[in-house]
């Protein structure tokens, strides 16, 4: 799949004889004042075995991160810490901090249904609950907010514009959603998200399980959500990365290799691994 | 297709498909029997008991279902006294069983440590597993007698009289009655439902679970607003598994229910079900009018229960998202 991605990639400039001196780690530092969520330190663990080793990286507002890697780097796990999904699961834990707006979600004491109120996630599979699809998009509303039956539906429709899906339902919103095809749940998925108003919208593969239209569809969704949102999409699909996101993260066995701009990390890597991935020699 | 096989059998294998085709079709034929005779033993079951319950139905007619006389030497027989036992038992019980089964499925699936799970399983097997004669024995010498001294004589004497309470509680305090065989009856269905109900909570896919979670919901309101409604049919399923088997329960309700014919006043007064009814009249059963009263309410117990599986399926005419 990466060969594939290579060929529609610019070339690396660095030749592979100056690659092998390059520096193991590269960070591109986000300004402080952009950061909507910093991780720092942070080590994760499923048991005894450490998925994440000393990840320190800041998530800017308003933008799309992306975050890629081989399988088994460790890049849905760091998506999977920052709603505390892994709280579900005895057994998983994290060490260090990440920031949210200065608070830390790693604390115990921390509300899960408020963090994950204001940090949304989608995931690899659309996930629709068994309901209509006005339902569907109203049901995280409905558990924070008491809205009248005509605010809700004002909500409803403004959700599902956003997550483009509009003009596709709108005559059949009380039909099951999971009478829809794949890609219209996954944007219900965006739109059920979108609809309790995060700040942070986290999206683990979203498109993989996607046709290339709808993947399209999904993507100018994503472009358009981050006047709003932070988001911070986990792929291994390095087009795709190149073509939504504002920052790009690579990791490599539970390591934050290199970060920064989309536009150098693709044009200018500035470590071996990050390059031969980028270039698809690996990976 | 398989005729296909046999016009037109592989040039260099012809064996293979002739082969194969005689086993599919021997597999098909050994398919179908067993279903039919499944079909066929349940036509059958009802007709024997319309046959056997004819010279009653027939005598007593539609007055069966509403009289209470039971009396084996003047040969008159009515049903209503087990028919209204056997449905108030079994609702009740159901009542006492299905928020405990709930209760423990959801401990089992959302909080429950890992060091407790496989304690907790098995005890809800164990109970599961053990006979009914065992439940009956026991409901009779150990829990009986503490219900009556600490439930029931406090119950009436509490009750206000002229309301329903008092009415609710009426009865004789010996021990033996409708609540005894009542929650009897719901240790008995607990396990199966809040194991199936288990089961069908774990077979909700992971990322729907993650899914609501991930909106912030609480596990209750996962469980409420995500869970349940994905495995809705199933769940009423498992519930209607339950209540069907204490329609049918005979031996250990026998034991406390206290075994009257008339119609129960009060929860604390004695009744009858149609299976103790059974169970303690056929051996004595001498006259054939009375064998063909109690084969008469086999019938109404059976109609019961094929009434509650039809209402349970006219309920939820859609599928399971699962």
């Amino acid at each position: 799949m990466s060969n594939v991605a290579a060929m529609h990639l610019p070339e690396v400039r660095a030749p592979l004889a100056e690659m092998s001196a390059l520096p193991e780690q590269f960070i591109d530092a986000v300004p402080q004042e952009q950061v909507k969520v910093a991780v720092r330190d942070l080590n994760f663990y499923y048991g005894t075995q450490q998925a994440l080793s000393g990840v320190s990286m800041g998530i800017p507002n308003k933008t799309v991160t992306a975050i890629v890697g081989p399988s088994g780097c460790g890049k849905s796990t760091l998506l999977r810490v920052m709603n505390r999904m892994y709280s579900l699961y005895p057994g998983q834990r994290a060490e260090g901090e990440v920031l949210l707006d200065g608070q830390n979600i790693l604390d115990r004491k921390v509300n899960l249904p408020w963090l994950r109120s204001r940090v949304g996630m989608v995931f690899q599979q659309s996930t629709p609950f068994p309901m209509s699809i006005f339902d569907n998009v109203a049901f995280g509303v409905r558990l924070y907010e008491t809205l009248r039956k005509a605010d809700l539906s004002v909500r409803v429709e403004e959700s599902l514009r956003r997550a483009a899906l509009w003009e596709e339902v709108k005559d059949k919103l009380d039909r099951p959603a999971l009478g829809l095809s794949g890609g219209q749940q996954q944007r219900l998925c965006v739109a059920r998200s979108m609809a309790v108003r995060p700040e942070v919208l986290l999206l683990d593969e979203p498109a993989s399980a996607l046709d290339p239209i709808s993947t399209a569809k999904l993507e100018d969704t994503i472009v358009s959500l981050k006047r709003e949102v932070a988001i911070v999409i986990v792929t291994h699909n390095l087009q795709q990365a190149a073509r939504v996101s504002d920052r790009t993260a690579f990791m490599f066995l539970g390591r934050l290799v290199e970060y920064g701009t989309t536009e150098r990390m693709f044009n200018n890597p500035r470590t071996t691994r990050a390059a031969d991935y980028v270039t698809g020699r690996f990976g | 297709m398989s005729e296909a096989y046999v016009s037109s059998p592989h040039p260099l294998f012809p064996h293979v498909h002739v082969r194969g085709q005689r086993v599919e079709r021997a597999f098909r034929y050994a398919c179908s029997a067993a279903s039919l005779a499944l079909l066929g033993a349940t036509v059958g079951l009802c007709v024997m008991l319309v046959w056997g319950g004819w010279p009653s139905i027939s005598t007593f007619g539609l007055g069966f279902f509403t009289s209470t006389v039971w009396n084996p030497v003047t040969d008159t027989y009515g049903g209503a006294g087990p028919i209204v036992g056997t449905l108030i038992t079994s609702a009740v019980a159901l009542a006492l069983a299905l928020p405990l089964a709930f209760c423990t499925a959801v401990f089992l699936v959302e909080f429950c440590p890992a060091i407790l799970r496989r304690p907790i399983g098995i005890a809800v097997e164990l109970l599961a597993g053990i006979p009914s004669i065992v439940y009956g024995m026991w409901g009779l010498f150990v829990f009986a007698p503490f219900f009556a001294t600490y439930i029931e004589a406090p119950l009436m004497s509490w009750a206000p009289p002229g309301t329903v309470w008092e009415r609710l509680f009426s009865g004789i305090p010996n021990g033996s009655g409708i609540l005894t065989a009542s929650i009897i009856l719901a240790i008995m269905i607990l396990p199966y439902i809040a194991a199936t109900l288990r089961e069908l909570f774990v077979s909700v896919p992971v990322r729907v679970r993650e899914a609501a979670y991930g909106m912030g919901c609480t596990p209750l309101e996962v469980v409420w607003s995500v869970t349940l409604p994905f495995v809705r049919r199933s769940a009423v399923g498992a519930v209607m598994l339950g209540l069907g088997r204490a329609l049918g329960e005979t031996m250990a309700v026998t034991f406390v229910i206290g075994n009257s014919h008339r119609l129960p006043r009060g929860l604390f007064d004695s009744g009858a079900t149609i299976s103790s009814v059974i169970a303690n009249e056929f051996a004595e059963a001498t006259s054939p009018m009375h064998m063909s009263a109690l084969l008469e309410l086999g019938f109404a117990l059976f109609l019961i229960t094929f009434v509650v599986l039809a209402l349970a399926r006219a309920l939820l005419g859609h599928g399971d998202a699962a």
